[in-house]
């Protein structure tokens, strides 16, 4: 069987697009260039990049955004913020579970499913999650607290069981 | 034979100790059923008077049987010997007894009853305060459950979520019931037992198909996917269908398989289903708390469930039908029912298979150590009395209901139970089984001795106490309570409160509903303290935050401070050197050369979009719309009231692109202010705010010999004083900030935090280079206090307006900024408001935090914000708050610490002690 893990991912280009004007515009310059923007609770990939949405006007992009800064024009701008946060891989039979030690989240949903995200609070730290497949789950976790976070998930994995 | 014991000996696989003698247990039996099967019937000994007692009850309801398990820290006290199952090495003592448990000189209390009356305490310890200090040493011994442990817990505790369609609680027929027809219709369920195994009453009563029915039960609900969780108790029912459940991962005192003993549940149902059976009513008799008298069911259960006889002669007592099968229980045992006395007429046409005697109640009692003697009834209104060494009782059942009144449930009478059941919920919340419908009873007024006929056992509150406290006035249920403390304690009443009620019902001549309710409140049955402090509780409730430089500071050996969550370096001693010395030798090192700090905590926000500057100019008390590109300058920001909340800098980057930053104290309150700004109050402007708290890492550079150090890294033009530019070091780009907190010239130097190691690495070795060093946060105050600049937290506790604090001048003359609207209050220019002064000592230190008074005696006029000294030369300095402050320059005042016997002369003065002009770091 197997084990559920928690993984450090290397650092990845984050940068949160923020949308101020004109949205239904900026979402048909995207759809145009192949792009849905994801809805609330969603996300999708485009062009290598990982769009998730966690706030109604904003988007966390990872990955390379390059094509998406003329999408934007005058209408929203992108913030590099991926020097303060940590990527971490929960996977395994067992990251559902592993998410609600200290969670206030329904991880264990069946809609909480492939493609999905949340914005959550595990153990009072503020956390965004991606799920990436049936198996496995990122978290996205600021990098003051990740080692906390980790060693906390680390701990509690033999306890999934219980 | 008499006494309690095993009815077939053999399969005793366990061995455990209580008061330190060996005995032997089954797998399966609990610590009661254990000690009953080795002929142990005395268990504890009452809070008050000392009397002995024995296990009265087969579950959580048990009043009696109360111990100390464990050892060391994993210690638990008052754990209820039927709550918990012995394990290979449970160590279990029993409390509230000196010397021993068969020898307590503690009982001689009880001799002196008539001296303890309901209201003890008020009654008797008048009188100064200090008195008390004497009464409660002896009280404390006296009187009480078993002591907390002093050592730390080895163990953890765990908390988790979950979410269900449905949460069932009660693993007993009806609860199983309810759990698979939701299950198989598709729904999340949980299922929660207190009990180590499912079945409950089947447990105790089933029949064959009836056990088959529970295993085919309990095996479609793990095959449907609903979880069952045993060990845990339903304990707190709060809004929203949300309910706390407490989860036994270990037995008390053992050791936890992965550390974790016990763990924590926050539920939220969307129904929730209370199954949770009913507690059985003890009967009113003299001497009925002795070791001998059980409750009807737990006989049965001992009986059934743990092969265990309680008694070999046995009287039962009942004022219903299901006692009976109690008798049927112990006859098949092999136990002798003496004597069924049922309160009850005699019915026409009822065939008996035990000595029935009706209209019969229990007067009294007579026992030995461990069990009875000699039980005395009223039968037909005369007295007769039997040998027997046990006594079962019923007095009828009470519903469960604790969760569904803590839901907001109302309780409505049953007449024909003589009990509450629960009645409408305002939670989409059911109640099934015997928790909604009990048993039948009837009413039996009691017949014994009202001294000796104990209503509450574990508070020794007897029918007098009541009938005492009714006389003395006390009519309401939850007066009478307090007053006696009858349902207190850690049963809370569950075997007590019914017969309470009825006695205050007949005191008043009223019915049992008229008399009134207590309230059940959360946790159902008692919870550790770590249990509720949880995972945190090993580390203060709080995660370390780590700074990005966190293992370069680290490989300096600093004196760590925490920082709201933050741990920064306070001060990099060396040698021998204390704090004090380090951080005088960090920020005279400043002064005279070059230091460098790790500035990486302090708030920051990247405001972008054409309308970028309007909305800082909202967040922000200063003008900022007019800063040309590459410049910065020094703002803060108000509260809608127009006190001060917090400062920073705001630096334009490019035409459209603003960097703020703010206090690290603040950091979160500011991201909160933000939000609000941006979301609540100007939705329509075009702009994004972004927290980039944690994305850039931060150093200060600072001392007059900084531009020469930095010159030599960057390669680059120097920004001048308040001017932002971009710049690379060791290969990282950074931007380079002009600005000044310590008093010198002084350089912020920002990269991105996964890339600021280098950067510190290179800045580090030029300081070196020039003679200097790191400084940390004591440094940092000293020169921040010396130079005057404020402190969110100290100087800026939020009560104060900018004129108060100095600041009016920077004003956005405009106006429209949050908190513009509140600074024209007429209040706000009143005289009297504190405002931030200087003081220097005449004599002595000034104590940090002392009050700023006129003469001895006189009220206090302010307090000592913050303390340090002249970095270079000495003298104590200070900031303050002062009434009218700023009109009281040079005025002599006297900062007094009473609680620290502190006091010292001081002078009022500017509160900037150094450059005032700023000269030192201006271009």
């Amino acid at each position: 069987m197997t084990e559920t893990s928690v993984t450090p991912l290397p650092r990845a280009p984050l940068h949160a697009i923020e949308i101020w004007s004109n949205p239904a515009a900026v979402a048909t310059r995207f759809a145009a260039a192949g792009v849905a923007l994801p809805p609330m609770g969603r996300s999708v990939q485009a062009e290598g990049t990982l769009l998730m949405r966690f706030e109604p006007a904003v988007w966390l992009a990872e990955g390379d955004i390059a094509p998406f800064a003329e999408l934007l024009g005058e209408d929203g701008s992108a913030t590099p913020i991926g020097g303060g946060i940590v990527r971490v891989r929960l996977a395994g039979p067992g990251w559902r579970t592993l998410l609600m030690e200290g969670g206030v989240f329904d991880a264990e949903s069946p809609e909480f499913a492939p493609g999905c995200t949340a914005a959550t609070i595990i153990e009072h730290v503020n956390v965004r999650l991606h799920v990436e497949n049936a198996d496995a789950c990122t978290a996205y976790v600021p990098s003051s607290y990740a080692q906390a976070l980790i060693d906390f998930w680390h701990e509690a994995l033999p306890l999934l069981r219980g | 034979m008499t006494g309690p014991s095993r009815i077939a000996p053999g399969g005793e696989t366990l061995g455990f100790t209580f008061d330190g003698v060996a005995y032997r247990a089954r797998a399966g039996d609990s610590l009661a059923a254990a000690l009953l099967a080795n002929g142990v019937g005395l268990v504890g000994r009452s809070f008050k008077y000392h009397r002995p007692r024995g296990v009265l009850s087969a579950g959580v309801e048990e009043p009696n049987a109360l111990v100390t398990v464990g050892e060391g820290g994993r210690t638990e006290p008052n754990t209820r010997a039927t709550d918990l199952f012995v394990y290979e090495g449970l160590v279990a003592r029993s409390q509230n007894r000196w010397p021993s448990l068969g020898v307590d000189f503690g009982a001689a209390i009880g001799l002196f009853s008539k001296a303890l009356p309901p209201g003890f305490y008020y009654k008797t310890f008048f009188g100064p305060a200090k008195r008390w200090l004497r009464y409660e040493w002896f009280i404390r011994r006296a009187a009480g459950l078993g002591p907390a442990p002093t050592l730390p817990d080895p163990d953890r505790f765990s908390q988790r979520a979950a979410f269900t369609d449905v949460l069932v609680v009660g693993g007993g027929p009806a609860g199983l019931t309810a759990a698979l027809e939701a299950a198989e219709a598709g729904r999340r369920v949980i299922l929660v037992e207190q009990d180590a195994m499912l079945g409950a009453s089947l447990v105790r009563d089933a029949d064959l198909p009836a056990q088959a029915w529970l295993g085919e039960t309990v095996d479609r609900l793990h095959a449907l996917g609903a979880r069952i969780l045993t060990r845990t108790t339903a304990s707190g029912y709060w809004d929203h269908n949300f309910l706390s459940l407490t989860q036994r991962l270990a037995e008390p005192g053992a050791i936890p398989t992965h550390c974790v003993a016990q763990r924590l549940w926050h539920v939220r149902a969307l129904q929730v289903v209370l199954a949770a059976g009913a507690i059985e009513r003890p009967i009113a008799f003299t001497n009925n708390d002795r070791p001998g008298v059980m409750l009807s069911q737990a006989v049965r259960t001992y009986v059934r469930r743990f092969g265990v006889l309680p008694g070999c002669r046995v009287v039962i007592a009942t004022n219903n039908d299901d006692a009976y099968r109690t008798a049927q229980a112990l006859a098949e045992a092999g136990a002798e029912i003496v004597a069924v006395l049922d309160a009850r007429p005699r019915p026409a046409d009822v065939a008996e298979r035990f000595p029935v005697f009706w209209n019969a109640r229990p007067a009294s009692v007579e026992g030995s150590r461990h069990h009875l003697r000699r039980v005395s009834a009223i039968v037909d209104g005369a007295e007769r009395s039997w040998n027997a060494d046990l006594l079962a009782v019923s007095g009828g059942f009470v519903p469960a209901a604790h969760l569904h009144m803590q839901a907001g449930g109302k309780l409505d009478w049953n007449e024909g139970a003589q009990a509450f059941t629960p009645g409408a919920t305002p939670q989409a919340c059911v109640t099934i089984g015997a928790a909604a419908s009990p048993p039948a009873s009837t009413v039996s007024a009691p017949v014994g001795h009202p001294k000796k006929s104990f209503v509450d056992f574990q508070n020794d509150v007897t029918l007098a106490d009541i009938d005492l406290a009714w006389a003395e006035g006390y009519r309401s249920v939850e007066h009478l309570k307090r007053y006696t403390t009858l349902g207190m304690a850690t049963d809370q009443g569950k075997t007590s409160n019914m017969l309470a009620l009825a006695r205050l019902a007949e005191k008043g001549r009223v019915a049992i509903p008229d008399a009134g309710l207590t309230t059940f409140r959360p946790p159902f049955t008692p919870a550790t303290m770590g249990l509720l402090g949880g995972p945190a509780a090993r580390h203060a409730g709080a995660h370390v935050r780590r700074i990005a430089l966190h293992d370069s500071h680290a490989a300096l050996n600093p004196i760590w401070q925490p920082l709201g969550y933050w741990f920064r370096p306070r001060a990099y001693p060396r040698g021998t050197e204390t704090l004090a010395q380090a951080s005088l030798r960090e920020a005279r090192s400043v002064r005279t050369g070059v230091g460098m700090a790790d500035v990486s905590t302090l708030a920051k926000f990247e405001v972008t979009g054409p309308d970028a500057a309007a909305f800082l100019e909202l967040v922000c008390a200063t003008s900022v719309s007019k800063l040309a590109a590459g410049r910065g300058r020094y703002t803060f920001m108000l509260r809608e009231d127009g006190m001060v909340f917090d400062d920073g800098t705001v630096w334009r980057v490019a035409e459209h692109r603003y960097l703020l930053t703010s206090s690290t104290g603040g950091a979160d309150r500011m991201a909160a202010h933000i939000s609000y700004v941006r979301n609540c109050l100007r939705p329509d402007l075009r702009v994004s705010a972004v927290n980039v708290q944690e994305h850039y890492a931060g150093i200060a550079l600072a001392g007059p010999r900084a531009r020469e150090t930095l010159a030599a890294l960057a390669g680059t033009t120097l920004p001048r004083h308040m001017s932002i530019e971009p710049g690379e070091i060791g290969g990282i780009p950074v931007w380079l900030l002009a600005a000044s907190y310590s008093g010198e010239r002084a350089f912020e130097i920002y990269a991105e935090a996964t890339r600021i190691a280098p950067v510190w690495t290179a800045l580090a070795a030029a300081v070196e280079a020039a003679d200097g060093c790191p400084y940390g946060l004591e440094a940092m105050e000293l020169l921040r206090i010396e130079k005057g600049h404020i402190v969110v937290g100290g100087e800026v506790d939020g009560r104060l307006t900018p004129h108060d604090l100095g600041l009016e001048k920077m004003l956005n003359k405009a106006g429209g900024f949050v908190g513009a609207s509140g600074l024209g209050r007429p209040a706000l220019s009143d005289r009297g408001r504190r405002e931030l002064v200087g003081l220097e000592a005449l004599a002595g230190t000034i104590p940090e935090g002392a009050m700023l008074v006129t003469a001895e005696g006189c009220p206090p006029e302010g307090h000592v914000t913050a303390s340090a000294r002249h970095i270079l030369h000495g003298g104590s300095i200070a900031l303050a708050h002062l009434a009218d402050g700023r009109y009281r320059h040079a005025e002599e005042l006297i900062a007094t610490s009473p609680t620290r016997g502190l006091a010292t002369r001081v002078r009022v003065v500017s509160p900037h002690f150094y450059d005032p002009a700023g000269d030192r770091y201006r271009d």
